[in-house]
């Protein structure tokens, strides 16, 4: 027992003598300019990983890439989502990389600043994309990679119980939903006004939309900025939604809001587009025409929260130029336009929401018209982590009617003492 | 006959111990070379796979290793005591392991507890289908929690769940269990015992079939009940047994994770994030140095309470 004690020691003495501290300089946070794609079409071998349905249904897709591109052999690897990140942090530590990677946007701060992507070429033009989906390819001024699908948030609404509670337009602005809330309650006899999430992982999503809204920002550069008069305002109002009683502070945990939107006890909620085919799937047949949605509400503009996946090309890619054209051939529109057919993933291009399929849906159509305003959140390093403490924060303000400011105050401390990852 | 009598009385079979043979040494020439040969690749797997990744730790809590120092693991800046210094001041890291603590001093004695008394009821009272009530406790063991957290979801459920609605036939409004701070923890532990029970049953009856009939023969001749039979003669015999089941099933209580990783992620307010969740949340952010730093606060409280549970339950011989 004490001969391997003392080893260890003897060897980690050595180690903090030797081998240690951090050199002076960090490559990673200066700006990065891309060299150039040559032109032609793409040959040799690519592997692309993907996580989830993506994973299934891309190589379907990239098979039209293999046809035009004679030369080119594209592997696709399904990864399933729960094991993506620490497969492609082993992956990176090891230079074990794909050539291209779906990579979710909330990781690209961490993958950049471990200088694994590909600064994006400028071949590829970036106001084809949302404005504010294109932002989380951004790490530090650069980009890495393009945006692949996108998704945002607005309110769902029963529209038969809003027209039993006298409602037949959407509102526009803060006051507006709450009064509609308000009326589900009373008039169309809902045990709640509208289903909003308190607190737990990624409330911060639907808190933000608000926020956002009402002019606050997350950051100033690399400093947080939680505790803005802005963010205060947007939050009391998301908490005044659990302290009149029009939102349940204690779901069960693992609850979900289909049910619950289909028997009418949660007639609104906030959520993404995937709860279209949801709520259909619950409510049955017919059900499609008993809900709509409708814009965030305004404070001074409405705003949500964008999310999606980007594609990103790995620096240790063998195969570069093959690489960003197939990147480049899956931005294109009716490339994406095809690509909502087969996995239902909304484009992050703006021009292939004219094709018809898209343009046609109106439910659709008003998630299109968000994702013009929707913002990402900071592509920081480090921002998962105080998202957390924001989300325990959110849990709080509505679960215990704590004071907004004083939360507001303790995530502003805890996310400097976090910082921004850089 | 009074009982203290009667415990005298009881002998414990001399353990079965071997002579210590005087070894010889050098008798040939090549068989210390042989044994060292032979042992080479245990060594060098155990010195790769267990001493290193020890020695690696431990180095990256006395440092501020984050993820994106993956790639050059020495080129850190040596902290010294301050991530310890960091979890300790956590308001999280409190909170974590004062729920451990709960879970450990309730659930640790409830599952024993509950385990026995299956056990002895298996044992001497149930005699018909002992196989299939054997199964039966035993099965939520092998079951995946996964399975089993979507079950007690399920039954836990505050309007519609099964325990709520029995509860409401006796006319008790149930609580919401999950979603409650105050019965989220119980309803935890309620979870863990029913799931782990079965192991320290198993352990227990294979302790209690080992205990000689003849003693219990003749301490009933001299006149004691069943309630001093077990006390004076089964439990004691039982102590070594007591102390395998105790001590494992401390050590598990004392990292649990998956019971509020799948059930409750922690929540209503951190009322059920436990000691290695936090730590599994703080490696899932990158922070390396201080979630390893954490990992061996948590092993030195393993240690101690082991240690203790050693000293507690010790024969007395």
């Amino acid at each position: 027992m004490r001969t391997p004690a003392i080893a260890a020691l003897t060897m980690a003495a050595a180690l903090v003598v030797t081998g240690c501290g951090r050199p002076a300089d960090n490559p990673s946070a200066a700006p990065q300019s891309a060299s150039t794609v040559a032109s032609g079409p793409a040959t040799g071998d690519l592997t692309v990983w993907a996580m989830g349905a993506e994973g299934e249904k891309l190589p379907d897709l990239v098979k039209d890439f293999e046809a035009a591109n004679p030369g080119v052999k594209v592997t696709v690897t399904a990864i399933p989502w729960s094991a993506a990140h620490d497969k492609f942090t082993t992956a990176i530590t090891a230079q074990k990389t794909p050539d291209i990677a779906m990579i979710g946007t909330t990781w690209m701060g961490e993958f950049a600043g471990l200088g694994a992507l590909d600064p994006t070429p400028a071949a590829i033009d970036k106001s084809a994309f949302f404005p504010g989906a294109w932002g989380t390819t951004e790490v530090g001024g650069t980009s890495y990679g393009i945006p692949w699908y996108v998704e945002t948030r607005l309110v769902y609404y029963r529209t038969d119980l809003a027209e039993k509670a006298g409602i037949t337009t959407p509102p526009t602005d803060w006051d507006g939903l709450k009064a509609m809330a308000k009326a589900m309650q009373e008039k169309a006899g809902s045990k709640w006004g509208i289903n909003l999430q308190p607190g737990g992982t990624g409330s911060w999503q639907s808190v933000m939309p608000f926020a956002w809204s009402n002019g606050a920002q997350l950051n100033n550069g690399d400093q947080w900025t939680f505790d803005s008069p802005q963010m205060s305002e947007a939050l009391k109002y998301y908490q005044s939604y659990f302290t009149d009683g029009l939102a349940n502070k204690s779901p069960a945990p693992g609850a979900t809001v289909e049910p619950t939107f289909v028997d009418g006890s949660e007639p609104m909620f906030i959520s993404g587009p995937w709860e279209m085919s949801a709520v259909e799937k619950v409510g049955g047949k017919g059900f499609a025409d008993k809900y709509s949605v409708m814009p965030m509400p305004v404070k001074e503009k409405s705003a949500s929260f964008v999310g999606g996946s980007n594609l990103g090309v790995f620096k240790t890619t063998k195969n570069r130029d093959a690489a960003w054209k197939l990147v480049q051939w899956l931005g294109q529109p009716d490339v994406q336009a095809k690509w909502y057919g087969m996995s239902t993933d909304l484009p992050s291009v703006t021009s292939a929401w004219q094709d018809p399929a898209l343009a046609s849906d109106k439910k659709l159509a008003t998630f299109g018209k968000q994702l013009e305003t929707a913002v990402a959140p900071p592509s920081f390093a480090t921002w998962e982590q105080v998202a957390a403490k924001f989300d325990a924060e959110i849990e709080k303000v509505t679960k215990t009617g704590s004071d907004v400011d004083t939360s507001l105050k303790t995530v502003q401390s805890q996310a400097t003492s976090i910082g921004t990852g850089s | 006959m009074s009982a203290p009598t009667l415990a005298a009385t009881v002998q414990l079979p001399p353990a079965a111990s071997s002579p210590k043979l005087p070894r010889k040494r050098g008798s040939h020439p090549g068989e210390g070379r042989a044994a060292w040969i032979l042992a080479i690749p245990f060594t060098l797997l155990f010195l790769a796979f267990t001493v290193w990744p020890v020695i690696q730790s431990l180095f990256m809590s006395f440092t501020d290793t984050k993820q994106k120092d993956l790639r050059t693991p020495f080129a850190v800046n040596f902290t010294g005591l301050q991530n310890y210094g960091r979890a300790l001041s956590d308001p999280v890291f409190v909170k974590a392991a004062a729920n451990t603590a709960y879970f450990v001093v309730v659930g640790v004695p409830l599952t024993l507890g509950v385990a026995l008394l299956a056990a002895v009821a298996l044992d001497k009272g149930i005699t018909r289908f002992r196989a299939v009530y054997r199964l039966g406790f035993y099965t939520p063991v092998i079951t995946s929690i996964v399975a089993v957290a979507v079950v007690w979801r399920f039954l836990l459920q505050p309007d519609s769940g099964l325990v709520n609605t029995v509860l409401s036939w006796v006319g008790i409004a149930g609580p919401n269990w999950l979603g409650d701070v105050q019965w989220s923890m119980p309803s935890l532990i309620l979870m863990a015992t029913w799931r782990n029970f079965g192991t320290g049953m198993i352990i227990f009856l294979a302790g209690l079939q080992a205990v000689p009939a003849s003693l219990h023969e003749a301490a009933a001749i001299d006149g004691a009940s069943g309630w001093q039979r077990f006390w004076h003669i089964t439990f004691p015999l039982l102590r070594p047994t007591l102390l395998f089941v105790s001590v494992t099933t401390a050590i598990g209580y004392l990292q649990f994770f998956e019971e509020p990783f799948v059930m409750t992620q922690g929540g209503p307010l951190n009322s059920t994030i436990s000691l290695s969740m936090y730590t599994y949340n703080q490696f899932g952010y990158g922070n390396y140095g201080l979630a390893a730093a954490m990992s061996y606060l948590i092993f030195i409280v393993i240690a101690v309470v082991t240690a203790l549970q050693f000293r507690l339950l010790r024969e007395n011989t």
